[in-house]
């Protein structure tokens, strides 16, 4: 499974993370990604995460399911997560599937995103506890 | 030198004198062809010659003639390797050459071959090989058994369909674990879909190990014929294979990009449930032309089986509905569906979506 073309990136920018998904991903890769996300979260100390899933022609209740981990972990770890690039398509499957995102925030591509991060932690809070 | 031994009948010279040529021919052509294997041949060729012209030789020019002859038997030796290789292209044999391991092959093949035919009954063998080696048509079969054309093709269909079974059979030294076995895998050599469901084929090669690769030859011929596509599930990323192959096969018909993911969306999910529950199966995507055209998946595996099937289908029984199978899910993705499950005999999810004549919905 190692080698190859990059699955997945994650980059930093200032304090947030963005990652982004370049290709369908299976469910053993979307473990890996979690796991990579949520090391890096507390590497980089970072307030606010960006999965951008634009590349995702589908996600199935699994993938749904581990976004929302990723994004509660990422909550106990003191940062925001926000999902963008849902596909309109992905959208509606997911709506007639039953599953959702939860209480991740969504926002419709990279830019809304990073918008929605500065104004969700416009400053670093004081506490420990992350949770805005 | 047998050669020199003979022509004694001769007046001009004896054969002893020829023998005595020896030496110097050897010198000739040595000088000439070096150690070229065809050396001793040349040798005796002029010394055949000079013989053979002994009696016409005039005294004393034995040698001269000797001498000629052998350069021109070693010229025309290097005309004649010139002007092969000049045509070598022309004579080149394409095929390989016959290995022991080839001939051992093909023996393998012609003996399992007879003995596959050796199953078949009596008049099937008969009409197969007259239609087949003779070259008599099926009309002319028909006429002679009494029946029609139609008749006998379908007959001719269902022995060769025998045969390959036999034939597979034989090659391996297989005998079939179960009677069950035969009558599956025939149903797959005749590609008929209808005897291939009343004996559970597709069940059967889940369950015995025999038959799942002895039906690969079988399934693989009739694959191309058909607009359908067999993908084995058995990890991870065979999911994903699954739902990109059922989005490719979707998009031959006119569904919109919606319907395309919510296709792949619901493989994606009964593939998993294959993964997780019962290790392996396989998915079956299949075009449908009537009564609509549509696309079907069936999706089969042989675990445990699901112990509720009523519970699997209640939706809102947990976060993702029913027994967390994502089943009530799938089954409002596509328009039709259906779920057979048996304790210990494995599951079978059936599930068609209609092509529509609009995009959306």
């Amino acid at each position: 499974m190692n080698g190859g073309p990059a699955l997945v990136s994650i980059m930093r920018q200032g304090s947030n993370l963005i990652a982004s998904v370049h290709t369908a991903l299976d469910d053993s890769e979307l473990v890996r990604f979690e796991r990579d996300l949520v090391d890096q979260i507390g590497e980089f100390r970072s307030r606010g995460v960006i999965i951008d899933v634009a590349a995702l022609d589908v996600i199935d209740s699994f993938a749904a399911l581990t976004l929302r981990r990723i994004a509660e972990m990422a909550r106990l770890r003191g940062a925001v997560t926000v999902l963008v690039g849902i596909q309109p398509e992905v959208a509606f499957t997911m709506v007639r599937l039953g599953i959702g995102t939860g209480d991740v925030p969504t926002a419709l591509d990279l830019e809304e995103g990073l918008e929605m991060l500065a104004r969700t932690a416009p400053h670093p809070a004081s506490g420990a506890d992350g949770r805005r | 030198m047998s050669a020199t031994e003979r022509g004694e009948k001769g007046t001009g010279h004896a054969s002893a004198d020829v023998a005595d040529l020896i030496p110097m021919v050897r010198r000739i052509v040595g000088a000439r062809v070096g150690s070229h294997p065809a050396a001793d041949d040349l040798v005796q060729e002029t010394l055949t010659r000079v013989l053979a012209a002994s009696d016409t030789i005039e005294p004393g020019m034995l040698e001269p003639y000797a001498i000629v002859t052998a350069r021109n038997v070693v010229a025309t030796m290097w005309r004649d390797e010139d002007r092969k290789r000049r045509n070598r292209h022309r004579a080149i044999d394409l095929s390989e050459p016959e290995t022991p391991e080839a001939q051992l092959v093909l023996d393998e093949e012609q003996s399992a071959m007879a003995r596959a035919l050796g199953r078949l009954d009596e008049r099937e063998r008969r009409t197969l090989l007259e239609h087949e080696v003779s070259g008599t048509d099926t009309k002319t079969l028909a006429e002679s058994a009494g029946s029609t054309a139609g008749a006998i093709a379908a007959q001719l269909n269902r022995t060769r369909a025998r045969l390959r079974v036999e034939y597979l059979l034989a090659l391996q030294h297989v005998e079939p674990p179960t009677d069950r076995c035969r009558p599956v895998l025939i149903a797959l050599s005749s590609g008929d879909h209808r005897r291939q469901r009343e004996v559970r084929a597709a069940q059967h090669l889940l369950e015995c190990k025999d038959c799942a690769s002895l039906s690969q030859p079988l399934l693989e011929r009739g694959q191309q014929r058909e607009g359908s596509l067999r993908i084995t599930i058995a990890a991870d990323p065979d999911i994903v294979a699954a739902r990109s192959a059922a989005r490719e096969v979707a998009s031959r018909l006119k569904f919109g990009p919606t319907e395309l993911t919510v296709i792949a969306t619901a493989v994606s999910e009964v593939c998993r449930n294959i993964v997780r529950f019962a290790g392996s199966g396989e998915v079956v995507i299949e075009l449908l032309e009537s009564p609509r055209r549509g696309l079907q998946v069936v999706a089969r595996d042989a675990g445990p089986g699901i112990p509720s099937v009523e519970k699997a289908m209640s939706d809102g029984y947990s976060t993702y509905g029913g027994l967390g199978l994502g089943l009530p899910g799938v089954r409002r993705l596509m328009d039709e569906f259906a779920l057979v499950s048996e304790s210990g005999h494995g599951t079978t999810v059936t599930m068609t979506k209609w092509e529509r004549n609009t995009d959306d919905e």
